[in-house]
């Protein structure tokens, strides 16, 4: 694990040029030529906030566990995080709570169901796991505060640790949310019938659309990538996002349940914890090595966004990112950074 | 692959975009595909000596930067003006200039511009002009396009003056281009007065700086008189002055040779 670099502008640059003269700048500019022509896919439209993002927005950025990024296409771009919030809100939760108070309320089984779908694991009477709405909404519920606002005011801080910046809640969107989550409302009221979660619902729907409606880039998600891979801490900032012990918990639940219902075919063809988000954002994170931040508008019928997909796929085909690789022979995604690995000849 | 040859000095004035000039243009007569890129954004220069004017040059570098054009839309073809010299020439030069209009100038250092482009640029264009030796004008001190040009360049050409601000300078210098792992560093002391001996002025240099000196070049009262004008090399092919510049292109093309040499 890296410490921060603190106090050392000139490392802190040097390292900045020196990523951006590396050849993995090149390959992610490869890759982004490869799927930016990629027409496939529909914008989300459930409302219309979502569906005014434009369909050619493409980002990716990498940011290692020593705190060196990779940025390329439109990564400075901001979208609604959406459900890529619902692990680290499972991290907040398990925080707040413990990790065998948390297991109670929601469980950790992948479900071939839809993310919004309304089942409930009837036999442990509890959400199947914190990656589907009614999961994550169950351990929205956890968020410990004295009230909403001071419940949103802890959610948004963790964020903050996470990304390195303050971040903010897209008003428009989170009103959206708030005025059209019927079904959201519905699975919310019926686990409260259910006793599964406490009677705060309303201010726990509330939550969990502001969370939803926080205000991300690929280059944020990237770097909420790279401090789950580096343990829980900033790689930049050096602060402490999560907590060690709990950093494991996340990982496996984005391991199986991170993509929607496409998590058995991404653990197979893929094989990185990840987690998308219907704004078009997805997270992927290479164990002690990286996060990656991918961010295109356009989804797929299971709600992933194509050009993501398309270049996760590609990454960690390319470099052996697959967490079952071995024996891989090809580049290492990390020394493709330094820029005086003797390039290919071209 | 190309190879790419950063062009730097601590202080202005030293000689840089004359230098650049001059080695690039001796090196596409030795048949080499040779491009410089004017990365000094703040004081831009090069391609006043190829002559390069609004007309011939519509876009720049600072059009590429804000993604408004891909690099080599910006690349201005100067062979001709290398004809002028005797021989023909065998190779190519083309020039990449930055822009002269202040508000151009401006919005760069305003709003600035993602490095990583450069870099992209760079590579974008040793790859559409099959370039076998890129040349990158800098601006003089440490900016980021200076720290990105080193940190991707396979020789850098470093020049001096003999003079005592030139000294410490170039000592900074040396110690990023060694950080940024430069991996074959050529120093250049220019604009020596007649009163030096310069074959002590190499000796010394050489051994305060640790690094190869490839050229003690002499104030040159003919190139004073061109004016950055022209490319001295090519109004004065026989000129002693042109003669030490060959062998600092030598030595360059030498470096290149494993890497560029053509089928
Ligand atoms: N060896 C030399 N002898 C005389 N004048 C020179 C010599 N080298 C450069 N000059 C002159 O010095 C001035 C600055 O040169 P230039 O190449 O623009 O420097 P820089 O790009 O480092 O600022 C120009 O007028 C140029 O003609
Ligand atoms: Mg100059």
């Amino acid at each position: 694990m890296s410490t921060p670099k603190s106090g050392n502008a000139l490392d802190a640059l040097l390292g900045r040029m020196k990523a951006a003269a590396s050849p993995l700048r090149e390959a992610l500019l490869e890759i982004h030529g490869q799927y930016a022509p990629v027409m496939d896919g529909v914008v989300a439209s459930y409302i219309p906030e979502l569906a005014l993002a434009d369909p050619n927005w493409f980002g990716l950025s990498v940011v290692t566990v020593d705190g060196q990024s990779v940025d390329v296409g439109d990564h400075q771009q901001t979208f609604t995080i959406q459900s890529v919030s619902k692990p680290l809100i499972f991290g907040l939760a398990l925080e707040d709570q413990g990790r065998e108070a948390v297991l109670a309320k929601v469980g950790v089984e992948p479900t071939g169901e839809a993310f919004n779908s309304i089942e409930l694991d009837e036999v442990s009477n509890r959400p199947y796991n914190p990656m589907v709405n009614a999961g994550a909404i169950a351990t929205a519920d956890l968020v410990a505060g004295k009230d909403l606002p001071d419940r949103v005011k802890r959610m948004l801080a963790m964020f903050g640790r996470y990304v390195g910046h303050p971040v903010h809640v897209d008003n428009g969107v989170y009103m959206s949310e708030r005025s059209t989550g019927h079904r959201n409302r519905a699975i919310g009221h019926l686990m409260l019938n259910f006793g599964m979660i406490s009677d705060r619902v309303d201010d726990t729907l509330d939550l969990y659309f502001q969370q939803c409606s926080v205000l991300v880039t690929a280059h944020d998600l990237a770097m909420v990538g790279a401090t789950l891979a580096n343990g829980g801490v900033n790689p930049v900032t050096g602060e402490r996002a999560l907590r060690q012990e709990f950093v494991r918990d996340l990982l496996s639940v984005m391991y199986t349940c991170g993509m929607y219902d496409s998590a058995g075919q991404w653990v197979y063809e893929v094989g990185l914890p990840a987690k998308s988000g219907v704004g078009g954002g997805i997270v992927a994170v290479v164990p002690g090595k990286l996060g990656i931040g991918l961010f295109s508008p356009p989804l797929d019928s299971k709600g992933n966004s194509v050009r993501g997909v398309g270049a996760c796929v590609e990454l960690a085909r390319r470099f052996g990112l697959h967490l079952f690789e071995s024996g891989f022979t090809g580049p290492d995604i990390v020394g493709e950074l330094n820029p005086r690995r003797a390039r290919g000849s071209g | 692959m190309a190879t790419i040859v950063s062009v730097h000095s601590f202080r202005g004035g030293t000689g840089k975009s004359n230098s650049t000039a001059n080695l690039a243009s001796l090196c596409a007569q030795q048949g080499y595909r040779v491009a410089i890129v004017d990365t000094d954004i703040q004081s831009p220069g090069v391609h006043v000596l190829f002559g390069i004017d609004e007309a011939q040059a519509p876009r720049c570098l600072n059009d590429f930067l804000w993604g408004t054009c891909r690099i080599d839309e910006a690349a201005v073809d100067v062979t001709p003006v290398l004809e002028g010299g005797v021989e023909p020439v065998a190779g190519r030069l083309f020039v990449v200039p930055s822009s002269i209009k202040s508000d151009e100038i401006g919005r760069v250092l305003r709003d600035g511009y993602d490095v990583g482009r450069l870099n992209d640029g760079f590579r974008a264009l040793i790859k559409s002009l099959a370039l076998d030796l890129l040349f990158i004008d800098t601006h003089p001190g440490v900016n980021e396009e200076t720290l990105l040009s080193l940190a991707i360049s396979d020789l850098l050409v470093l020049i001096m003056r003999p003079d005592a601000q030139d000294y410490q300078g170039t000592a900074v210098t040396l110690e990023l281009a060694r950080r940024l792992e430069v991996p074959e560093i050529l120093l250049t002391v220019n604009k020596v007065p007649p009163s030096l001996d310069a074959v002590k002025l190499r000796v010394d240099v050489a051994r305060t700086f640790g690094v190869e000196v490839a050229g003690v070049l002499p104030l040159n009262l003919e190139m004073v008189e061109v004016a950055s004008g022209g490319v001295f090399v090519t109004r004065y092919p026989e000129h002693p002055f042109t003669r030490e510049l060959r062998v600092i292109a030598g030595r360059i093309t030498v470096a290149a040779a494993p890497a560029a040499r053509r089928a």
